[in-house]
């Protein structure tokens, strides 16, 4: 956010640099820190020695096998909780009986924490991939369907009457009017979604995995290798934003003619 | 001829919003409906649109009755209700999607040029200004070439100067197919300027209370006498329309010359 506005030149390249001062500027310390001796960095390895883990990973090619791993996860949860919330957000959203008969319950699922079903999906489900993307999939579903469901009640009514004062037919109905009019909702809740969904795979891949980022993570904590630990958040980190980016990018040319907050700016 | 006969609504919590309005509209006429707030202006409007259906009575248009949206009757809001996601062309072309899309585009085309906003078309409706978009929303609702254009207090949110634009702006598009324009307003001024009849409603239930001819010849000069004096007959019906104790056997006085003037 660009309060004060400068130059434009400056703006352009003086936002995203600001952005990178603070933690560049950190790292950039510890390094010196550690350097110099004023500490071991054995509990908090200085980025060199970060960087260094994530190469050794890469080169051995377990870096790709746990990333394909949570991945592979990621992507089967993430699929499976917006198909299932897309399709009942929807019913609730555009039928009132189904919204009566349905949204209490669910809203009652809701009110559980997601990681209480774990012991369950495991009795269910096992310990293997199932009960994992069970687990992803319900952390998904949530803000999905309650996104579409909102999105659809809250379309304006103005609107639908254009809609029948041109005489569309009810598919047509939802073609060029609800479909269109729900979408940028549709998109924010895709990418609240996905966010939980990185949430959950971690908390999936701790209930026992030999391999993904999530066994990463313990593995360094069991082992005492933090520059694992901390390699593996960091690359949480870049496919978190990266996945988010894709949502992002994919949509964006639908969503070209939303006023948008900031959005001359750019870097918004 | 759109005939209403008898029409009444009663809304489900009980508000009686239109009594027993029967009127006869002919083809090519414009007709002002004014009226206190309440009165049930916009729900006559709503009616005929085939929006909401009247609780009983009927509307024709030529042979055809009327209890849902129909081709040849278009309708425009106080608002433009442009589609945010469609740019100005394809808003305009909405409803036309069953032409091929090279005879939309040509009518599109036309259509813009016509409300004088060609360079507009690839551009996003919040693009627009006020009185931009309701060209729009004037041009989306007659490029489909409805015989009967219904326009509920279509430049009440516009600024006087665009407002009175846009009155002249809707004549001049009027002549082209001399649509039966039927417009409530709450706008003296507007109706005097537009309509061949003024018919003034009374609230509470909403009747029709007087009708009055507009024998004017167009284009009309906002600042004669002649205009003055219907403008003023105007403006006492409404007065005496709200006054309880004149009765509604009023409104059988219609025709051009009220006898009390």
């Amino acid at each position: 956010m660009a309060s004060r506005a400068p130059s434009g030149r400056l703006r352009r390249w003086a936002r995203p640099a600001l952005g990178l001062l603070l933690p560049v500027g950190l790292a950039l310390a510890w390094e010196i820190v550690v350097r110099l001796g004023l500490s071991s960095g054995r509990l908090v390895p200085p980025p060199t020695r970060l960087f260094a883990t994530i190469v050794e990973l890469a080169r051995s090619g377990e870096l790709a096998r746990h990333i394909i791993a949570t991945l592979t996860r990621v992507v089967a949860g993430f699929g499976l909780g917006v198909v299932a919330g897309t399709v009942l957000g929807a019913v609730s959203g555009y039928w009132g009986l189904a919204r009566r008969l349905l949204d209490p319950t669910v809203q009652a699922l809701r009110a559980i924490p997601s990681i209480a079903w774990v012991p369950l999906f495991i009795l269910w489900l096992g310990i293997f991939e199932t009960s994992k993307i069970a687990l992803i999939a319900v952390g998904v579903f949530f803000p999905v369907y309650l996104g579409v469901m909102g999105a659809i009640l809250s379309v304006d009514r103005k609107i639908v009457e254009v809609g029948r004062t041109f005489r569309l037919s009810g598919p047509e109905m939802i073609r060029r009017i609800l479909l269109p009019a729900v979408l940028p909702a549709y998109v924010v809740a895709l990418r609240v979604g996905l966010g939980l969904g990185w949430m959950f795979v971690v908390a999936a891949e701790f209930m026992g995995a030999s391999e993904g980022l999530g066994y990463l993570l313990i593995d360094g904590q069991q082992l005492g290798k933090p520059a694992q630990i901390l390699a593996a958040i960091v690359i949480f980190a870049i496919l978190g934003k990266t996945t988010d980016w894709l949502i992002e990018i994919a949509t964006a040319p639908l969503l070209r003619w939303q006023d948008a907050f900031g959005r001359p700016g750019g870097a918004a | 001829m759109l005939v209403l006969d008898r029409l009444s609504k009663i809304y489900p919590n009980g508000v009686h919003a239109l009594e027993r309005f029967s009127a006869e509209i002919r083809l090519g006429e414009i007709v002002a409906v004014i009226g206190g707030s309440g009165c049930g202006k916009s729900t006559l409007l709503r009616a005929i649109a085939g929006l909401d259906r009247a609780t009983s009575g009927t509307v024709t248009l030529g042979d055809i009755a009327i209890s849902a949206p129909h081709e040849k009757i278009g309708i425009i809001f106080q608002e433009p209700r442009l589609l945010p996601w469609l740019s100005v062309a394809d808003n305009i072309g909405f409803g036309l999607s069953d032409l091929p899309a090279n005879v939309r585009r040509e009518k599109v085309a036309t259509a813009l040029a016509r409300v004088g906003l060609a360079d507009k078309a690839r551009a996003w409706p919040r693009e627009l200004s006020g009185g931009q978009a309701q060209r729009v929303a004037i041009a989306r609702a007659l490029v489909p070439q409805p015989e009967v254009l219904l326009l509920d207090e279509p430049f009440s949110a516009l600024d006087a100067f665009t407002r009175r634009d846009l009155q002249d702006h809707l004549l001049d598009l009027w002549a082209d197919m001399r649509p039966t324009l039927v417009l409530v307003t709450h706008d003296v001024d507007e109706a005097v300027v537009l309509a061949d009849r003024v018919l003034v409603m009374r609230p509470r239930p909403g009747r029709l209370f007087e009708e009055i001819q507009i024998n004017l010849a167009r284009p009309r000069d906002r600042h004669s006498p002649l205009f003055d004096n219907f403008k003023r007959r105007v403006l006492t019906a409404l007065d005496r329309s709200l006054d309880r104790n004149v009765p509604d056997a009023a409104a059988k006085s219609n025709a051009g010359e009220a006898m009390w003037w």
